[in-house]
């Protein structure tokens, strides 16, 4: 059997809700980017750096870097939760899971402290 | 991609780097397969959305809905293939 010990809130439609919440802010964020992209051919460096030096931008970015780690969370959570059991490896399965999530947490760690870094220091 | 919008932001000559990498067709490739797989992603998922709210959860209706999403994505990947080449 597998518990919610790993999940992201401890409660399935708390989950749920995060998984949608922030879907949506990434599919906002991702289509105001490719469309500025797109309205924007031939973007020169000045113009690139004044629309991630906006605060609005950097407060967008930072809300999508955080629904992208919840996001991602949630998403390999339930993988891990749904393939990496104990039908398919046994008694190890645990040990499994856990690696693969903790291998999965720390990236989204190192994700999000990276884009900081990104957004902040330009 | 982080590592390409760091460098991107973090000066001229890095800009230009990118945008220069960005021209070869492997690069390009992988920018389309990255594309291809968030729109698929999107695409399914704005159906979830849709199926959330209680449209179309049927079988009938389920099994519609994927072939519509199907259709859109690849229509919206060709797009894609033909905006980066």
């Amino acid at each position: 059997m597998v518990t919610n010990v790993t999940n992201l809130s401890r409660s399935g439609l708390y989950d749920w809700m995060a998984q949608r919440v922030s879907a949506v802010v990434l599919a906002a964020y991702f289509l105001f980017l490719i469309g500025y992209i797109i309205a924007n051919p031939g973007m020169e460096y000045t113009q690139w750096h004044s629309l991630f030096s906006s605060n609005w931008m950097r407060i967008f970015s930072l809300l999508a870097l955080v629904a992208l780690g919840a996001h991602a969370w949630v998403g390999m959570w339930t993988i891990a939760t749904d393939y990496l059991t104990p039908m398919s490896f046994g008694k190890s399965a645990t040990a499994i899971r856990f690696l693969f999530q903790a291998v999965c947490g720390v990236a989204m760690f190192a994700y999000f402290v990276w884009g900081v870094q990104i957004l902040w220091g330009i | 991609m982080l590592y390409a919008l760091g460098k991107s932001l973090g000066s001229e000559e890095g800009f230009g780097e990118v945008k220069a990498y960005l021209t070869s067709p492997l690069a390009k490739f992988v920018i389309w397969a990255l594309l291809s797989a968030l729109l698929y992603h999107l695409v399914a998922g704005v159906r979830h959305l849709i199926m959330d709210m209680g449209i179309g959860e049927t079988l009938e209706g389920g099994k519609l809905g994927s072939k519509i999403v199907l259709i859109i994505s690849v229509v919206l990947i060709v797009l894609a293939g033909v905006w980066v080449w």
